[in-house]
C-alpha cells in the first residue's frame, strides 16, 4: 500500500506545459486552409458616364472621345475600318478642347499603325523608296527645266543608253541601289563633262537646296496628313511607280542628264538628307504617337480615379430606407460643375419606390462637393461634368 | 500577420512584458500539470489507506507497514495520531489527556497535509490575477508609444494606427492566455485540495473516535 514514490517531479509538467506552448504558438503560425470568403463586391453605387443628349458638343465628344482613346493602344491589329476613319475625320475636325486632341492624336496613331502594318515590308520600301525618288524627280526636273536645253542637246544619245539601264533598276526599285548607280554614272558622265558641270554647279546646287526644303517640308506635311492623304500618297506613290516604269525613262535620261553635271558629293548629301528627313519625320511620328497613347492612358487612370472617389463618398453618405424592398435599382444623373459642385442631381431611372429615389439623391447632395475635380486635369473635368450614379443595394453584404 | 510577426514588431518593452508573461504562462502550466497529478495521487492513497484501515486490520500491523520516514496523506495523520496515543496511554492515568494529546497531534499533521496539498497554488492565483494587469500595461505602453509616433506623423489615418494598435494589444492577448488558464486551474486545484482535506479531517476525526471507543473499551474492561 504505502508508496515510497510518491513525489510527483516536475520533468513530466514541465515537458507537457512547453509542449502546450509550442503547440498553441504553432496553431498560430500554421496557416489553416482557410475558405476565402466570397468576394463579394461591396459597392453599392456604381458610376457610368453618359452622353448627354441635350448638353454641349464637348461633353459628347469628350464622351465619344474616350472609349477609342481606350481602343487606341489595342488596336494594333492590321485592320482598316473605312468608318473609323470618316469618324476619325469629324473628330478631327472638331478640335474643340485638348482631351479630345490627345484622343483623336490616339485615333490617328491606331489607324496609322494599322496601316503600316498592314503593309508589307516590301510595300513600305517601295513607298519610302517613291517618295524618295519623287523627291529626286521633282528635284531634278526643276533642275532639268533650268538646264533642259542644254541638257538635252548635249546628253541625248548617251542618256538613252543610260536611262534604259536606269529603267531595270528602277524596275527593281531599291534607293539606295539607284543612288549608287546614279553616282557611278554620275562619275562616268563627270569624266566625259567637267567643263560643262562647272558652270552649272552652282544652279544645281541651288535646286538641290530647294528640293531639299521641299522634302522636308514634305515630310513634315505627310506627318500632318491623316490616313486619308496617306493613302493617297500611297495611291499617287503606287501610280508614279507604274508611270515610272513607262515614263522614268525619259525622265531619267533628262533628270541624269541634268544630275550627271552635279558635284557628286553634292548629289550624295542631297539623298542623304532626303532619307534622313523622311526618316526622323518617322522617327517624330512614332515618338508623337508614344506620346498621345500615354496621355490618353493618364486620362484615363485619372478619371477612373476619380469616378472610385465619388462612388465611394456617396456610398458612405447613403443611407438607405430600413423598409426598402431588395431588388431596387435607381439611377441618379449628376450634374457637376467644373469645380466639383453639384449643379443638379436627378432621378433618370426610378426605382419605383420614391423614398429609395429621394435617398439616392439625398446621398448625392450630401457627398457633394467633389473637390477632387480640381485636381483633374482640364480636359478631363469635361468628361464629368455629367454622369450617370446607379444605386443598387443587392451588392451589399 | 501571426503572433509572432506582431511580437518582433513591437517594442522593447512589451517584448519584455511578453516574455515575461510568456515565462508565466509556462509556469503556471507546468505548476497546473503537477498539482492535477500530484493531487489524483494524494486521492488514490487516501481511498487505498482507508479501504485499508477500515478492512478490520489490526492497527499494530498497520502502524508498522506505514512506512516511519516522511508518510503522506492519510498514513502521515494516522501515523502521527497513533504514535502519541502509544506514547501517552502508559504514563498517562485520563483518557481524556491521552486523547487531547492525540488529537492535537492529528490537528498538526493535517494541517501539514493541507500546507502540501496547496502548495504552488498560491503561485496560480498570483499569475492568474496579476498577468491581466501585466499585458495591459504592455498595451498602455505600447499605444504611449504608438501616439508619440503618430503625433510626428503628418496624415494620420487608420492604416497607419491600426498595426500599431494591434502589436499592442498582443501585450493584453498574452497576458489573457496565461491569465485565463491559471484561473481555472486554481480554482479547480483549490477545490480538489479542499476536498482532500475534508477527507483528511473527516479521517482523523474518525480515528479520533476509534482511539475514543478504544480507550473506553479498556476502562470498562478495567472496571470490570
Amino acid at each position: 500500500m504505502a508508496r515510497h514514490d510518491r513525489r510527483v517531479g516536475y520533468t513530466l509538467p514541465t515537458v507537457l506545459a512547453v509542449l502546450l506552448h509550442v503547440g498553441v504558438i504553432g496553431l498560430t503560425v500554421f496557416r489553416w486552409p482557410q475558405s476565402d470568403p466570397i468576394e463579394t463586391s461591396n459597392s453599392v453605387v456604381q458610376a457610368e458616364l453618359i452622353s448627354m443628349e441635350t448638353a454641349t458638343d464637348q461633353a459628347q465628344q469628350a464622351t465619344e472621345a474616350q472609349p477609342r482613346a481606350q481602343q487606341g493602344p489595342e488596336r494594333e491589329q492590321p485592320e482598316p475600318e473605312a468608318t473609323q476613319d470618316d469618324a476619325a475625320e469629324e473628330v478631327a475636325r472638331q478640335q474643340a478642347d485638348a482631351a479630345e486632341q490627345a484622343a483623336q492624336q490616339a485615333q490617328e496613331a491606331a489607324q496609322r499603325r494599322a496601316e503600316q502594318a498592314k503593309e508589307v515590308a516590301a510595300q513600305q520600301l517601295q513607298e519610302r523608296q517613291a517618295r524618295e525618288a519623287e523627291a529626286q524627280q521633282k528635284a531634278e526636273a526643276e533642275a532639268k527645266q533650268k538646264a533642259a536645253a542644254e541638257a538635252r542637246q548635249k546628253a541625248e544619245a548617251e542618256a538613252k543608253q543610260k536611262a534604259e539601264a536606269e529603267a531595270k533598276k528602277q524596275a527593281e526599285a531599291e534607293a539606295k541601289k539607284q543612288a549608287e548607280a546614279e553616282a557611278k554614272k554620275q562619275a562616268e558622265a563627270e569624266a566625259k563633262k567637267k567643263a560643262e558641270a562647272e558652270a552649272k554647279q552652282k544652279a544645281e546646287a541651288e535646286a538641290k537646296q530647294k528640293a531639299e526644303a521641299e522634302a522636308k517640308k514634305k515630310a513634315e506635311a505627310e506627318a500632318k496628313k491623316k490616313a486619308e492623304a496617306e493613302a493617297k500618297k500611297k495611291a499617287e506613290a503606287e501610280a508614279k511607280k507604274k508611270a515610272e516604269a513607262e515614263a522614268a525613262a525619259k525622265k531619267k535620261a533628262e533628270a541624269e542628264a541634268a544630275a550627271k553635271k552635279k558635284a557628286e558629293a553634292d548629289r550624295k548629301r542631297a539623298a542623304e538628307a532626303a532619307a534622313a528627313a523622311s526618316q526622323d519625320a518617322f522617327g517624330d511620328e512614332i515618338t508623337n504617337e508614344a506620346e498621345s497613347i500615354a496621355n490618353a492612358r493618364q486620362a484615363q487612370e485619372a478619371s477612373n480615379g476619380f469616378m472610385n472617389l465619388v462612388r465611394r463618398a456617396v456610398e458612405q453618405s447613403w443611407s438607405r430606407p430600413q423598409n426598402a424592398a431588395s431588388g431596387l435599382v435607381t439611377i441618379v444623373r449628376v450634374q457637376l460643375l467644373p469645380t466639383g459642385e453639384l449643379l443638379n442631381a436627378t432621378v433618370s431611372s426610378s426605382s419605383g419606390d420614391p423614398g429609395f429615389d429621394r435617398s439616392a439623391v439625398q446621398a448625392v447632395e450630401r457627398a457633394a462637393p467633389f473637390t477632387e475635380m480640381s485636381k483633374l486635369p482640364p480636359e478631363a473635368r469635361q468628361k464629368f461634368r455629367s454622369f450617370n450614379l446607379r444605386f443598387n443595394p443587392e451588392d451589399v453584404r | 500577420m501571426s503572433v509572432i510577426s506582431l511580437f518582433f514588431h513591437a517594442g522593447l518593452v512589451v517584448q519584455l512584458i511578453m516574455l515575461i508573461l510568456l515565462a508565466a504562462s509556462v509556469l503556471s502550466w507546468v505548476l497546473i500539470f503537477q498539482r492535477a497529478f500530484a493531487l489524483k495521487r494524494d486521492a488514490q492513497e487516501l481511498d487505498e489507506f482507508e479501504s485499508h484501515f477500515w478492512s478490520g486490520v489490526d492497527l499494530n500491523e498497520l502502524y508498522r507497514e506505514v512506512p516511519a520516514d516522511n508518510p503522506q496523506g492519510a498514513a502521515h495523520i494516522f501515523r502521527s495520531g497513533f504514535r502519541e496515543f502509544n506514547r501517552l496511554l502508559p504514563k498517562s492515568r485520563s483518557h481524556n489527556a491521552v486523547l487531547e494529546g492525540v488529537e492535537r497531534s492529528m490537528r498538526v499533521s493535517v494541517s501539514r497535509e493541507e500546507e502540501r496539498l496547496t502548495t504552488h497554488l498560491a503561485i496560480l492565483a498570483i499569475i492568474s490575477s496579476s498577468a491581466v494587469y501585466v499585458g495591459l500595461f504592455g498595451t498602455v505602453w505600447g499605444i504611449l508609444g504608438t501616439f508619440q509616433a503618430l503625433g510626428g506623423a503628418q496624415q494620420v489615418s487608420l492604416g497607419t494606427i491600426a498595426p500599431a494598435i494591434a502589436e499592442a494589444l498582443i501585450a493584453t492577448a498574452m497576458g489573457l492566455f496565461a491569465a485565463i488558464p491559471a484561473n481555472i486551474g486554481y480554482n479547480r486545484l483549490t477545490h480538489k485540495a479542499d476536498k482532500l482535506m475534508v477527507r483528511m479531517e473527516n479521517f482523523a476525526e474518525e480515528f479520533h473516535a476509534f482511539l475514543h471507543r478504544n480507550l473506553q473499551n479498556r476502562s470498562a474492561g478495567e472496571n470490570t
